[in-house]
């Protein structure tokens, strides 16, 4: 019995023993080896005794790259959206910083030299982003059609929070705060107003503003009330609500 | 008397590549190199040197001196069209177990292609790397500072070498790639130009270069300098000069070589016999 419980915790150390092999695989690196067994030692100034097929016995003492890299200290020389803005000093991983930046001289090297030079452009600079994430948002929020979904049946007007629950659906953590609704109130119940467009504001900072498509559409709780399911309604031209501020964000475009 | 010289007293020794042939006639900047190249001990890469020059046995007290011995590499021939930053293939055995026999391993870098920007030669180039050079690059803030800071023996390919050949020319020719007088030229003229004062210009004509490679250059400058005149040019040259002094002396000593009637002229050999006795 003794003899086939060793062969089974004998099976089971040789099955693990390949899935280990298959976790600390090595994928790339340099291989810093140790010898097994010393050459010996040969005298002074003369020449080293050969070397015999035991000391070509090596062991693994280190693989480098699998080690963690450690960051690559950059200063940006341009603006680099979701990273920073021109003079910036970053911190990047090395693949990153070598291949994005460097190679597209997007940034130079934290050198001295380097830093002396860039530290006083950082302080010239005004018109930087208030955060180097801000662009990218603003971008995103341009492309996006907001939908606004409200009751059929009871009367509303539209609050900043509605428009905050309807962000939040889609993703989108926006403070009520930051959010300014067109000057003209809208309200309802208004079956005319359904899957029209109008637009909002969001404030990123007291510079930095972006308007953002919304669609309106009503909802009701019960099931046969509800209007029809309409498929991909961003696809779908749609007539502004409040044609006023239609005209204006026109003019605004223009400008 | 060291030990080894005591040894070697009395017996032939073998030319070295320098003391023979065309190989004598390479001048001391090819030989720099080569000493640089070849015979300086190289960074330890694949393994851990142990520092200092003796070391205790904890137990014994006993006192031994350290001597590394390095791990010895092997290089392919396409390593010299690649930048593996002082990488090689390391042939060994591994112990895979107490009661395992050692198996044959070759511990080979992993190797990928990537590009490299050179700054003096304002140039990108795709080639074979390992991470261990683009870390190197990093560390060094930039190609052209890896190679130009980084000895023959390290950088070790044949491609590496000639490239530092190259920024090197540049660099000494102040950098053409760039207009001159232009901001982006007086800022890597700043940068670079420190390097210039290790090497004289005829280094920098003869670094990165192979033996034969070497040789054959040698060869042509020789040719050059002995380059043979064929003699029916030098007596074509002789002639018409001579020709040209005798027709400017010829108005001025025109009478005197009408009179001067040559010998030949004076015998007739349909004339009579003339008696010899």
């Amino acid at each position: 019995m003794w003899n086939s419980l060793r062969n089974i915790v004998n099976c089971g150390i040789s099955l693990s023993q390949p899935y280990n092999n298959i976790i600390n695989q090595q994928i790339r690196t340099t291989y810093i080896l140790k010898r097994k067994h010393q050459p010996r030692l040969h005298k002074k100034n003369m020449k080293p005794k050969s070397l015999s097929h035991k000391h070509y016995l090596y062991e693994l003492i280190k693989d480098t790259t699998v080690e963690k890299s450690q960051p690559l200290k950059l200063i940006l020389s341009t603006n680099v959206e979701g990273l920073g803005s021109k003079g910036d000093l970053v911190e990047v991983k090395p693949s990153y910083g070598y291949n994005n930046l460097i190679l597209l001289q997007k940034a130079v090297y934290a050198t001295e030299e380097n830093i002396e030079k860039y530290i006083n452009l950082e302080k010239k600079l005004e018109d930087k982003p208030s955060s180097p994430y801000v662009p990218i948002r603003m971008a995103c929020m341009q492309r996006m059609t907001l939908s606004v979904v409200m009751n059929k049946e009871l009367p509303w007007t539209l609050k900043p929070w509605h428009i905050r629950v309807s962000f939040r659906k889609c993703g989108w953590e926006v403070p009520e705060k930051a959010i300014i609704l067109p000057d003209q109130p809208i309200s309802g119940p208004d079956l005319n107003a359904e899957s029209k467009e109008f637009f909002i504001t969001v404030q990123f900072s007291p510079k930095e503003r972006q308007e953002v498509r919304c669609r309106l559409h009503h909802w009701s709780t019960h099931p046969s009330d509800r209007l029809p399911y309409v498929k991909e309604f961003w696809k779908i031209p749609a007539e502004p609500l409040i044609p006023i501020t239609q005209k204006e964000h026109n003019s605004e475009i223009k400008l | 008397m060291i030990s080894s010289s005591k040894k070697t007293l009395g017996l032939f020794t073998k030319p070295s590549i320098f003391e023979k042939g065309i190989g004598a006639l390479l001048p001391e900047a090819y030989k720099n190199f080569y000493k640089e190249w070849k015979e300086l001990e190289p960074q330890a890469v694949h393994y851990v040197p142990e520092e200092g020059k003796w070391k205790r046995n904890e137990i014994t007290g006993q006192v031994t001196p350290i001597q590394n011995r390095p791990i010895p590499l092997i290089w392919p021939k396409e390593h010299n069209e690649q930048l593996w930053g002082g990488e090689g293939v390391v042939q060994g055995f591994q112990s895979r177990g107490k009661y395992k026999r050692r198996i044959p391993h070759f511990w080979v870098p992993v190797l990928r292609r990537s590009v490299v920007y050179s700054e003096i030669l304002d140039k990108y180039i795709s080639v074979i790397v390992t991470d261990r050079t683009i870390n190197l690059i990093n560390a060094n803030y930039g190609f052209d500072h890896y190679l130009l800071k980084t000895p023959a023996c390290d950088l070790k390919s044949l491609l590496a070498l000639r490239l530092k050949r190259r920024i090197l020319k540049e660099l000494l020719n102040e950098c053409p790639a760039y207009v001159k007088h232009s901001e982006k030229y007086e800022c890597v003229l700043a940068e670079y130009k420190k390097y210039l004062t290790k090497y004289t210009a005829e280094d920098i004509e003869w670094y990165g270069y192979t033996f034969p490679e070497a040789c054959k250059k040698m060869q042509v400058i020789l040719d050059k300098q002995n380059e043979a005149i064929p003699l029916k040019h030098i007596y074509r040259s002789a002639l018409i000069e001579k020709m040209k002094a005798t027709s400017e002396s010829d108005d001025t000593n025109n009478l005197e070589v009408s009179e001067k009637i040559p010998w030949l002229h004076k015998i007739n050999p349909f004339g009579k016999k003339q008696e010899t006795s």
